[in-house]
């Protein structure tokens, strides 16, 4: 899901990057301060589950949480994501600063649709409820990524289908993995800590 | 152009993962120039991977195609800087530059000097042409390369929590700049009643 430098066109890049720094805008108007511990801890959820590659078959996957990120921080995940991406360049030399801004769309947007899409499921009073709502969140977010990574490749010149088909496949096991661990979070959180989801707006 | 990409794509269809990052390099061997492309997590390119061959301008000199272990071989034809552009697809690009310098003398453009460099060579080294040394030194070096070229690509737990310190350490900036900016509003509120 990080493409690298060179990879794509100039307009894409530069368009990339414009609705990426509106995303940012929008995330730190509506950011909410007393969050601020929930969005640091957060980047680093995104930062970290990057780097740990799981082995899996003979090849290996790593988790997005992009989802999750989407359900709990809505528009403030452009933000976060800018953040934890641009580190992930730094420290780890995936994608590229030019690609940044079409990096951080490709993410970000999708865990704002997932934040739109699973508002009412998440704010569920049964926690198992709340929970599948999150799995659907986490793996929906990985297809929306995957189709957005596979666009902006169509529209540096690949054929979008054929992109696409290079793309989505690699994606089903993270989707799976995804949707479990969303899962997950999302029930541990309704049932410790439910004043993270439910607060009414972010 | 658009043919070609779409054929790498169906090529790499098969199992791509897009997490990781492309790595290669190129080096000389006497007159060829060799080299690997592949991803960080020691995956190699996929067998017929297209590689292509420009100088510095962008003029094509050629394309190769990797084998089973994403290596290749191109043989340089004149002592000029080559480009090596490689697309393993899915927003998999590399581009790999291989100074003039790098090259042996004898490949030089003024073809006059061919003889004169080989001349000299074989009278310093006992019967060893340059040739067969730079040959026998690429040889002895190449998983040094290999080694070198993993060992930067790996992050390890320094940058991890590298990272996560520069994410708090900029999320505490904007708490303490948000906390001064309240403290600044309730003064001035202070000051007017």
């Amino acid at each position: 899901m990080h493409i690298v430098d060179g990879a794509l066109s100039a307009p894409v890049l530069v368009s990339g990057a414009v609705l990426a720094i509106v995303g940012v805008f929008i995330g730190l108007k509506k950011m909410d301060y007393d969050q601020l511990p929930l969005v640091g801890v957060l980047a680093s959820v995104f930062f970290i589950a990057s780097y740990i590659h799981l082995p899996l078959g003979f090849s290996s996957v790593h988790l997005i949480m992009n989802g999750l990120l989407g359900i709990l921080l809505g528009w403030v995940a452009f933000p976060a994501l800018l953040v934890a991406l641009l580190l992930q360049v730094v420290f780890f030399g995936f994608g590229g600063l030019l690609v940044l801004g079409v990096n951080t769309l490709n993410i970000a947007l999708p865990a704002v649709i997932v934040y739109y899409l699973c508002y009412r499921g998440v704010r569920h009073e049964s926690a198992k409820v709340a929970a599948i709502w999150g799995a659907i969140g986490g793996a929906s977010a990985i297809v929306l990524t995957s189709i957005m990574v596979a666009f902006s490749l169509a529209l540096s010149g690949e054929s979008f289908v054929l992109a696409a088909k290079a793309v989505l496949p690699a994606h089903i096991p993270i989707m799976v993995v995804e949707a479990f661990v969303s899962y997950a979070a999302v029930y541990l959180i309704h049932t410790v800590k439910p004043e993270f989801i439910t607060k009414e707006s972010i | 152009m658009k043919v070609i990409l779409s054929l790498f794509i169906l090529l790499i269809v098969s199992l791509n993962l897009s997490a990781h990052n492309v790595v290669g390099g190129v080096y000389v061997n006497g007159a060829d120039i060799e080299g690997e492309a592949g991803f960080s997590n020691g995956a190699m390119a996929k067998v017929g991977t297209l590689v292509k061959v420009f100088d510095q301008s962008g003029i094509p000199l050629g394309e190769v195609k990797t084998d089973d272990e994403g290596f290749f071989i191109f043989t340089a034809k004149k002592r000029i800087t080559h480009v090596f552009e490689i697309n393993m697809g899915a927003g998999h690009t590399l581009k790999m530059l291989l100074p003039a310098d790098e090259l042996p003398e004898s490949l030089g453009e003024v073809i006059v000097t061919q003889p004169k460099t080989t001349v000299k060579h074989s009278e310093n080294s006992r019967g060893l042409t340059l040739m067969q040394l730079e040959k026998a030194i690429a040889k002895q070096i190449k998983p040094l390369r290999r080694e070198i070229r993993a060992l930067k690509e790996k992050a390890g737990l320094r940058d991890i929590i590298g990272g996560i310190g520069y994410i708090f350490g900029l999320l505490g900036m904007v708490a303490l700049l948000r906390e001064r900016r309240l403290k600044r509003c309730a003064q001035s509120l202070k000051v007017n009643t």
